[in-house]
């Protein structure tokens, strides 16, 4: 399996190569929204005085970046290329090979995030002088950091394939990828942090997969997180890593059988 | 005489492409600056095409023939010579030139696939403002001839490969245009597509004189259809002639099979013998003399002889003898 | 003109057909629609719960800019993505060269080819939510100001129609671009905020390379009685410039792309 990931690298690698400019290009398009979100809530803690629901804008702008650089590693684009290669016919030749398609696709996802990742950091560091952040974090949140990324990295990555499936019965999952994108943006913690959405609203989003993904990491980075929640937010991490393992096995097996009725 | 549908001087077509090495250093070098290579596509070709003929464009693959039609449809500008088609020059793509004629590629769909063939031959006829009888007449004659009524109502992508070429070429022809480049059309259908094709291609330049240049790898493409070949190789003509003299002049002999009932030792007296397998023997001899020698086998093998054949040497022969020389013939009047 | 007419008629006609031949992906791009202008609607509620003003702009201010915002995009949802998204498969696989043999302007063959019909419904719910959000104003909105207001709302949608044009013609030299039009439906997202809160930087951008804000912000300014004729012109002359860069850059594709195509 090793040897199998090195010679996938080389070749992605090498197709990256290829589309070099678009790589960066793409990478913008993670820092937008948070940058929009930030210009916005900076705005309204303005208007009341510098500080809202005991975040201040310095505070907002550490949460933002936060939420950045982890919106920019968890980034899984799967489901949407999925659905392209299957209507382009490319999907059957992947499936006759030894090798399951999803392979392709975390080398793909990981190439890319390596090479765009400086470039990322530059234009963090931008944002934070923009905004004029401050930074809260100890040593031992980067420590929790590192294994809540990951997690949060591969339950998008998983939640991106059990979407992908959907095409083997929907052949245009346009309407699912943007149902779950827009759950994703009120639940996950773009629109603010969690903390200040209704309470309602904050149940449901900790319900759901799409925070642990995101706004959790962003917490634990910002450092706005004890030690105690921080490992609590681990598990809940790990609990919805396995569940979405579990929905895809029994979706893409469907799927398969779905596909060869229907004709490839 | 009329003026010549399409004239072609000193066409001449060359590629930028990038470089690309193999090797994971390569590969960073390339992140940093690009190498680029030209390629000579075509290399100062003229003909011309009268109206109403079929000529079959003939050269293997990355002779230069894809590259020649685009030119001549007007897809690509050429880096030098000039060619008018029915008195436009392709590339600045004239309203008027781009009614007349149409380009089929056999490997490319212009089709939506997810609606019926029906539904985008309705949105052609907006595009080319075809006025409504005329495209009702038009369409009810190609429905005809290729037989297309249980297809136009499914959705394109429902259809098998040799079903899509038939309802790609009505796409093609809905505008009824004077010229037709056809790029290897009838590639990866089975045999009896491929025949149907060629009858219909045939057929239509009958009915409407449509002036046709198809392209193709298949030998029987074109002596099915053509009765003037253009042979192209490393974008250079090297044959622009009648088929049947191209056969007289590359291949002035014929192929004698001779079945034998035991083996008589060597047959090379009577020609050169090509292949001697089992007791068939396959000898090639001048065509001025086939009659004789044909006699004299018959006569002095006696009843060892099981069957005898006389034929013109497979046309593929002859093609790949033009090929393999690499210099234009001299061309043979028309 | 008729004929153009004619063409895009028939190519709504047929794109219409298709997508009623999969009404359930119908209904839930509609359903869908309820859902993004809800949560959006939510998230402002959801700040301003916190605040009464946000740079001047107060609550049902902000509705109407969100019309605005919903209304392009609907509008350019409709006609200009679908094509475009088209045209950089075309370009990918080789299939451009049949637009190229029509004897019809390629141009427009390549922003109107295809339509996503049922966008039409986020232009009609934009404009609801633009008259929802009026009437919390209350201003009686005056002939003067509606003129205004249409007119800077189609120069928004030639902006942006310009911009779109642009980075999908970059797709002739860089082959796969089709993730520009996620970048650009990213940085649309800037213009669900009035233009004004943004640090100058970005909104220098916004109303110049990327003319999101500008399009959605003037509108929602004219309406709201705060623009006059001169800003308009400007920003009509401004519209008029990028459309014809746009269209400079899509000729240099299109005779980049006959150059070299194999």
């Amino acid at each position: 399996m090793i040897r199998i990931y090195r010679q996938l690298l080389v070749a992605q690698i090498q197709a990256a190569a290829q589309y070099r400019i678009q790589a960066v290009l793409w990478m913008l398009f993670s820092i937008i929204r948070p940058v929009i979100f930030l210009a916005a809530w900076t705005a309204v803690a303005n208007a009341q005085g510098g500080s809202v629901g005991g975040y201040t804008t310095s505070d907002f702008a550490a949460y933002y970046i936060a939420l950045t650089i982890v919106g920019h590693l968890n980034t899984a684009w799967n489901s949407f290329e999925f659905e392209f290669e299957v209507r382009q016919g490319r999907l059957s030749p992947k499936l006759l090979r030894p090798l399951h398609p999803l392979h392709y696709s975390v080398v793909e996802n990981l190439i890319w995030k390596v090479t765009t990742f400086l470039p990322l950091m530059l234009v963090c560091v931008v944002i934070a002088l923009t905004f004029q952040v401050k930074w809260n974090a100890e040593w031992w949140h980067l420590a929790l950091f590192v294994p809540s990324m990951i997690l949060a990295a591969a339950l998008n990555f998983m939640i991106g394939w059990v979407t992908a499936t959907a095409t083997f019965w929907l052949q245009r999952i346009n309407t699912v990828n943007t149902l779950l994108q827009r759950t994703s943006f009120i639940f996950a913690g773009q629109i603010a942090p969690l903390s200040l959405m209704p309470t309602a609203l904050q149940v449901i989003s900790y319900s759901l997969p799409f925070a642990y993904a995101l706004a959790i990491p962003a917490e634990i980075l910002r450092g706005g997180v004890t030690v105690e929640r921080g490992l609590l937010y681990l598990v809940g991490q790990a609990v919805w890593l396995a569940v979405a393992i579990v929905a895809y096995r029994f979706a893409w097996r469907a799927g398969l059988r779905e596909y060869s009725a229907v004709g490839a | 005489m009329d003026a010549p549908v399409v004239d072609v001087r000193a066409l001449r077509k060359v590629y930028r492409v990038t470089e690309r090495e193999t090797g994971l250093a390569a590969t960073f070098r390339s992140f940093v600056k690009r190498r680029y290579r030209e390629v000579l596509a075509v290399d100062g070709i003229t003909f011309h095409i009268d109206p109403g003929e079929v000529v079959g464009f003939l050269g293997p693959n990355g002779a230069g023939k894809t590259t020649t039609l685009k030119m001549l449809s007007g897809l690509l500008y050429p880096t030098g010579g000039e060619a008018t088609v029915l008195g436009h020059v392709p590339w600045r793509r004239e309203g008027s030139f781009l009614r007349g004629m149409t380009l089929l590629m056999g490997n490319r769909s212009q089709l939506v696939w997810d609606i019926p063939a029906a539904d985008s031959f309705l949105v052609l006829k907006e595009i080319y403002a075809v006025p409504a009888a005329q495209y009702k007449r038009t369409l009810d004659e190609l429905t005809e001839l290729l037989e297309l009524q249980p297809l136009l109502h499914k959705p394109v992508r429902g259809l098998s490969l040799g079903e899509r070429m038939k309802v790609e070429f009505a796409a093609g022809l809905l505008h009824s245009p004077g010229v037709a480049f056809l790029d290897e059309p009838t590639l990866g259908l089975d045999i009896s597509m491929q025949g149907r094709i060629r009858r219909f291609v045939a057929e239509y330049n009958q009915r409407t004189g449509a002036t046709i240049l198809l392209t193709s790898h298949y030998m029987d493409d074109v002596v099915a259809l053509c009765r003037r070949v253009i042979v192209i190789h490393r974008g250079v003509l090297l044959y622009d002639g009648g088929l049947a003299d191209l056969a007289a002049r590359m291949a002035p002999y014929k192929r004698i099979t001779v079945t034998l009932r035991a083996s008589v030792g060597d047959l090379s007296s009577f020609g050169e013998v090509i292949s001697n397998n089992e007791n068939v023997v396959t000898i090639h001899v001048p065509r001025t003399q086939a009659a004789e020698r044909t006699a004299r086998l018959v006569r002095e093998l006696g009843d060892q002889l099981s069957d005898i054949s006389v034929e013109d040497p497979p046309i593929e022969e002859v093609i790949d003898k033009v090929f393999a020389s690499e210099r234009p013939l001299a061309e043979a009047t028309a | 003109m008729i004929r153009y007419l004619r063409m895009f008629r028939a190519f709504a006609s047929s794109e219409f057909q298709f997508e009623m031949e999969y009404r359930g992906n119908f209904y839930l791009s509609i359903f869908e629609m309820f859902l993004v202008i809800g949560t959006s609607i939510g998230a402002v509620l959801i700040m301003f719960g916190h605040t009464t003003t946000m740079n001047g702009w107060t609550l049902p201010q902000m509705i109407v800019l969100l019309g605005v915002y919903y209304l392009i995009q609907g509008g350019v949802n409709l006609v200009f993505s679908p094509s475009f998204e088209r045209l950089m498969e075309h370009v990918r696989v080789g299939t451009l060269d049949f637009h190229l043999l029509k004897p019809v302007n390629v141009q427009f063959l390549v922003s109107t080819r295809h339509l996503r019909v049922v966008r039409s419904a986020d232009l009609v719910l934009g404009l609801i939510v633009v008259i929802v959000g009026l009437l919390q104003v209350g201003d009686q909105v005056g002939v003067a100001q509606a003129l205004l207001f249409s007119v800077s709302l189609l120069f928004g949608v030639a902006l942006v129609y310009s911009l779109l044009l642009g980075l999908v013609t970059l797709s002739f030299w860089f082959v796969r671009v089709e993730n520009l039009l996620a970048i650009f439906w990213a940085f649309t997202e800037a213009g669900r905020f009035p233009v004004d809160v943004y640090p100058l930087w970005l909104r220098v951008s916004l109303s110049t390379i990327v003319p999101i804000g500008i399009a959605v912000t003037a509108p929602a300014n004219a309406i709201a009685g705060r623009m006059d004729w001169i800003g308009v012109a400007l920003l009509g002359a401004g519209t008029v410039l990028s459309v014809v860069i746009a269209s400079a850059l899509w000729r240099k594709g299109l005779k980049s792309y006959t150059g070299a195509s194999a």
